[in-house]
């Protein structure tokens, strides 16, 4: 602990003595790591894996089911009619399945009434999604079926948001003036990315306030509001027939994601699939080719990093700027080395050996590290922040976690003791007979 | 004490190659006090220096206390150098940020010693140059010849076998270095080996062997017989 002390005393001493310098070398590589740090947090939150313990066990079902004759037509769209969605449900083969989409609403509640309506982001979704994608309830529960009901689950926030408190199971809300009860209120959650959503890009964006049922999203006409797929059925344009025909294959807008425990299950609910596709044309409907697709949840995560090409052309970018900066760096710190080459060599004279330098030298890398690692991420953060300006979409992006941070200060380190390293190196093999003889 | 055999180093450059020392044989027995004269470019720095293993050399042999140096590792050669030998520069190559205290314990640190063991050792030495007083003082604060006395300090605090004087006066006063003279004298009659490196006349009268070098030869017949005694 004394010789920590020791070598600490030492590098303030190294510090004061050409504060200038060691102030830009620091600046130059904090602000390598500010950008790169920057970069990976987004790159890290849309790259892990949301739900690591159901990665494999969970998949998003698609058929082939559109209309219109297309030979050519091999990938199944991402979304499918309610017909079908009927039709793949009720197996018996999942441990859980849920249909979705999303759409959004303006809600108030009914105690203040007079309020300006607030926009809300609307999941709507069967009982099962609470269960497929592991959301903890911190009040009330899911609905117990599928039925269609006046009843809907709230985010946290939401419920702190319209209501001041957390316990508001049993309190009423306006949603577009359709006056729903909280039976739920979900804990802290959220799943990033968000690969249940696979419309739109919209996986870097926050959880949904409010989930509301499937069935009853249908009664009331509420429509996706990423990704529509209406066919040429003849339509009145009456919204009061509006849930008959979203119930045929008018409309395509739900994404169905199954729970399948196990190969055996998975080879079954694939044989469904095949089956059921196959009375489908049988009645001469899905006259596109069969192109039944079980993703998994990493399957999904590929598919959305490949439509997500810029990332990576911002990763080789900071790379390469996290690159020039370390290099210039490690000039700078050479500088300050050789400056304080005497130094070093009057230590090795009086008997310090090079590893003993090395205790210096380590100590060094500590103090360039704790101080650059704090201005890296402010650096990071300022980045962060001109990239959600630039880009709201990436807000739910910006956040570190404890393992992140970890990790960014064993990196500092790493880059630190790397500036480091060849100085260090220089200095200490040198002749020691010149510099002392100055 | 040290034994030298036919050791020669050579500086080489893209263009030329400049023998420093040319298969030089020498023997300083314990306690002596030595002084190495030569002409500038002679190769009494260069000896030094290999002598203290500050330098390599490229052919000959040497023995410390017995012990040859060639092919030491870096650890075994700094240990050397912390045990046995004792440096006192003639720019007195102190460090600025430290007080007298810290500059003195400095190669005590690298030796082992305990903090106790180590305070001891440094007032000690501090008490021996007369500048016990100032021990939390800093080397700017000192008069020139108060900061050799200083690198004296740090050169005996951890009992060397040998202390190594690159011209310890060069940067000195007549005055301060007479006071300098006569530490080296002192620590030497309490038995501590001292080569010195000097170009001047009086003060290697003052040592008790007086050794020249001339062309990084050692080209006196006479070299082994003690000048003082003999009346030089």
């Amino acid at each position: 602990m004394e010789a920590i002390i020791h070598n600490l005393k030492l590098s303030w001493f190294s510090i004061k003595r050409a504060p200038l310098p060691y102030a830009l070398t620091l600046l130059i590589l904090s602000l390598g790591l500010g950008t790169f740090f920057s970069n990976a947090t987004l790159y890290y939150w849309m790259n892990r894996d949301p739900i690591p313990e159901k990665s494999q066990t969970l998949f998003m079902a698609r058929i082939n089911s559109l209309p219109g004759d297309c030979t050519d037509c091999l990938e199944p769209s991402r979304v499918m009619s309610y017909m079908d969605m009927q039709k793949m449900s009720g197996s018996g083969i999942t441990s859980a399945e849920a249909a979705m989409f999303s759409s959004d609403a303006y809600a108030k509640t009914l105690e203040n009434q007079q309020a300006t309506p607030a926009k809300v982001a609307l999941r709507i979704t069967q009982r099962d999604f609470f269960a497929l994608f592991n959301v903890p309830f911190l009040y009330g529960e899911a609905w117990p079926d599928n039925k269609a009901r006046m009843e809907v689950v709230i985010s946290k926030n939401t419920a702190v948001k319209f209501f001041g408190r957390i316990d508001v199971v049993g309190q009423d809300m306006l949603l577009d003036d359709q006056l729903f009860k909280v039976i739920g209120v979900l804990d802290d959650w959220s799943m990033l990315p968000r690969l249940y959503d696979v419309n739109g890009r919209r996986s870097a964006e926050p959880t949904e306030d409010i989930y509301m049922p499937l069935e009853t999203a249908y009664d009331l006409a509420i429509q996706s509001n990423t990704q529509n797929s209406f066919t040429d059925v003849d339509w009145d344009g009456n919204i009061a027939t509006y849930p008959h025909m979203a119930r045929t294959n008018f409309a395509n807008m739900l994404q169905f994601w199954v729970q399948l425990d196990g190969p055996e299950k998975i080879q079954q609910y694939q044989q469904f699939l095949k089956n059921m596709v196959a009375d489908e044309k049988a009645a001469g409907r899905h006259p596109r080719p069969e192109g039944n697709r079980l993703d998994n949840i990493l399957d999904v995560q590929k598919a959305m990093r490949a439509t997500n090409d810029q990332l990576d052309a911002f990763a080789l970018v900071a790379s390469l700027f996290l690159l020039v900066c370390v290099v210039n760096a490690s000039h700078l710190s050479l500088n300050r080395y050789m400056a304080n080459q005497y130094e070093f060599s009057l230590r090795r004279a009086l008997g310090a050996s090079r590893w003993q330098l090395q205790g210096q030298i380590l100590a060094d890398v500590f103090v360039s590290s704790a101080l650059a690692f704090v201005a890296a991420l402010l650096f990071a953060r300022l980045g962060l922040w001109t990239i959600n300006a630039l880009l709201p979409g990436t807000r739910a992006l910006a956040s570190w976690d404890w393992q992140m941070l970890a990790v960014m200060a064993v990196f500092v380190s790493l880059v630190s003791y790397l500036v480091t390293l060849y100085p260090a190196l220089k200095t200490s093999f040198s002749p020691l007979n010149q510099q002392l003889k100055q | 004490m040290i034994k030298i055999n036919n050791l020669s180093k050579i500086f080489r450059t893209d263009l030329i190659e400049t023998h420093a020392l040319r298969q030089i044989n020498l023997q300083v027995n314990e306690g002596e006090f030595a002084a190495l004269t030569g002409p500038s470019g002679s190769g009494k720095s260069t000896l030094l220096n290999v002598l203290g293993t500050l330098e390599s050399f490229d052919e000959g042999d040497y023995l410390l206390d017995g012990r040859s140096v060639k092919g030491l590792s870096d650890r075994e050669l700094s240990a050397l150098r912390n045990e046995k030998i004792g440096f006192i520069f003639q720019g007195f190559n102190l460090i600025k940020d430290f007080s007298l205290f810290d500059n003195i314990e400095l190669p005590l640190r690298y030796r082992g010693f305990s903090s106790a063991e180590r305070k001891r050792r440094v007032e000690h030495a501090l008490e021996t140059v007369g500048l016990a007083a100032r021990r939390d003082y800093h080397p700017s604060q000192l008069s020139g010849g108060q900061q050799q006395r200083v690198a004296i300090a740090r050169a005996i605090a951890g009992e060397p076998r040998i202390l190594l004087a690159d011209e310890p006066t060069g940067n000195l006063d007549s005055l301060m270095a007479r006071q300098v003279m006569e530490l080296l004298e002192k620590i030497n009659q309490q038995g501590c080996t001292i080569l010195m490196v000097t170009h001047d006349p009086d003060q290697a009268r003052r040592a008790n062997r007086h050794i020249q070098i001339v062309d990084g030869q050692l080209n006196d017949a006479t070299l082994y017989e003690p000048l003082i005694a003999a009346g030089a």
